[in-house]
């Protein structure tokens, strides 16, 4: 991927998110979310899980399959610390295992989140993008990132984008990663006016 | 005794002692390949069953048709003997299982393509923790030949 190419996923990664961010705090009964500027960042495949702290830190992972006139995938993954903290926020409920309604309540957030992104670029383009329901996999961060790539058939490198914001004091991390079919990556770039993409 | 971390895609091995590990098994599937008498032993970490067009300068770990031919050829330049040789596997693996990406799971082609190899070369599978819907951890103690596979939350079980 080349740096203006990167450039631009960022830029969409920044507006999804910040949509997704809204959806979030929506859900979370109007608390305020200030949300630090997402860092996108372009790795070699083997090395993105240990980006993430590490192949054996247990990891909250959330995989939908994109389809409409953008065809993909996109994935989200949190620490399971940040996984806690939104239980708590979401159910009230303090736990050290994630139970069925914690599962259940990740899955939510993780559609909303997903479906929040996908509108947002959806809205500006006037391309139809569509999110399958999520997968959920709380594992060892090496099994569930191996596991959404070996499924989005990346086999090089991949772009992930870092995202940050705070609630309450709280700080919630994540992970996105937005994979839209190389084709169907130009076709967006078009809308946005951007004809030669390389 | 020294660990080595095999990565995804790699290939590792040791002769008469030290631990080969790796960590975060999901689709992916671990093959050790070890002989007991000359105590030589392999290990690799396989993403996909066959090899791509479009990733021709991929390690040949990184799938299975070229993987296992690699990690057999590594056991003979160590000293070992084919007919010798016994494999083990862990991995294969499905976490998304709501989601149909497939119609067979990647971790259940993994497990087939690798189970063909092995057969092909007439190389036993003498122990296996694969399939679910789990990660895994696998590590293979090349002094006795003995393989453990850990989940999160469970204690190791030897294979």
């Amino acid at each position: 991927m080349n740096e203006q190419k990167l450039d631009f996923l960022r830029e969409l990664a920044v507006i999804g998110t910040g949509h997704a961010t809204i959806a979030l705090s929506q859900m979370l009964q109007g608390r305020m979310f200030k949300l630090v500027v997402p860092d996108a960042q372009m790795l070699p495949f083997t090395e993105a899980a240990d980006y993430m702290g590490g192949l054996e830190q247990v990891v909250v992972g959330i995989f939908v399959v994109i389809s409409g006139d953008v065809r993909g995938y996109m994935a989200c993954l949190h620490p399971l610390d940040t996984a806690r903290l939104l239980v708590r926020l979401l159910t009230g409920q303090e736990t050290e295992e994630i139970d069925e309604l914690g599962r259940s309540a990740l899955q939510e957030l993780g559609n909303i989140m997903v479906t929040s992104f996908l509108n947002a670029l959806s809205k500006m383009t006037n391309l139809l993008m569509m999110p399958s329901v999520p997968g959920l996999a709380i594992d060892m961060a090496g099994a569930v990132w191996e596991s959404i790539l070996a499924g989005a058939e990346v086999t090089n490198e991949v772009t992930v984008i870092r995202t940050k914001f705070s609630a309450e004091g709280e700080e919630i991390e994540g992970h996105i990663i937005f994979l839209p079919d190389e084709d169907d990556f130009r076709k967006i770039a078009r809308q946005f006016g951007l004809e030669d993409l390389g | 005794m020294t660990e080595v971390f095999v990565n995804m895609g790699e290939i590792s091995s040791a002769k008469n002692h030290g631990i080969l590990t790796t960590v975060g098994l999901g689709s992916c599937i671990g093959v050790t390949l070890y002989d007991h008498k000359v105590k030589v032993g392999v290990m690799g970490h396989i993403f996909l069953p066959r090899s791509r067009s479009n990733d021709q300068g991929a390690p040949p770990g990184k799938y299975a048709d070229t993987g296992i031919p690699a990690m057999i050829q590594e056991a003979l330049r160590l000293g070992a003997s084919k007919s010798r040789l016994q494999a083990k596997l862990a991995g294969g693996a499905n976490l998304f299982p709501n989601l149909s990406l497939n119609t067979i799971s990647i971790g259940q082609q993994n497990i087939q393509a690798v189970t063909e190899l092995l057969t092909q070369h007439g190389i036993p599978i003498v122990g296996q923790d694969v399939a679910g819907n789990h990660g895994r951890k696998m590590r293979f103690f090349v002094d006795n030949g003995v393989v453990t596979v850990t989940a999160i939350g469970k204690e190791p079980v030897q294979i």
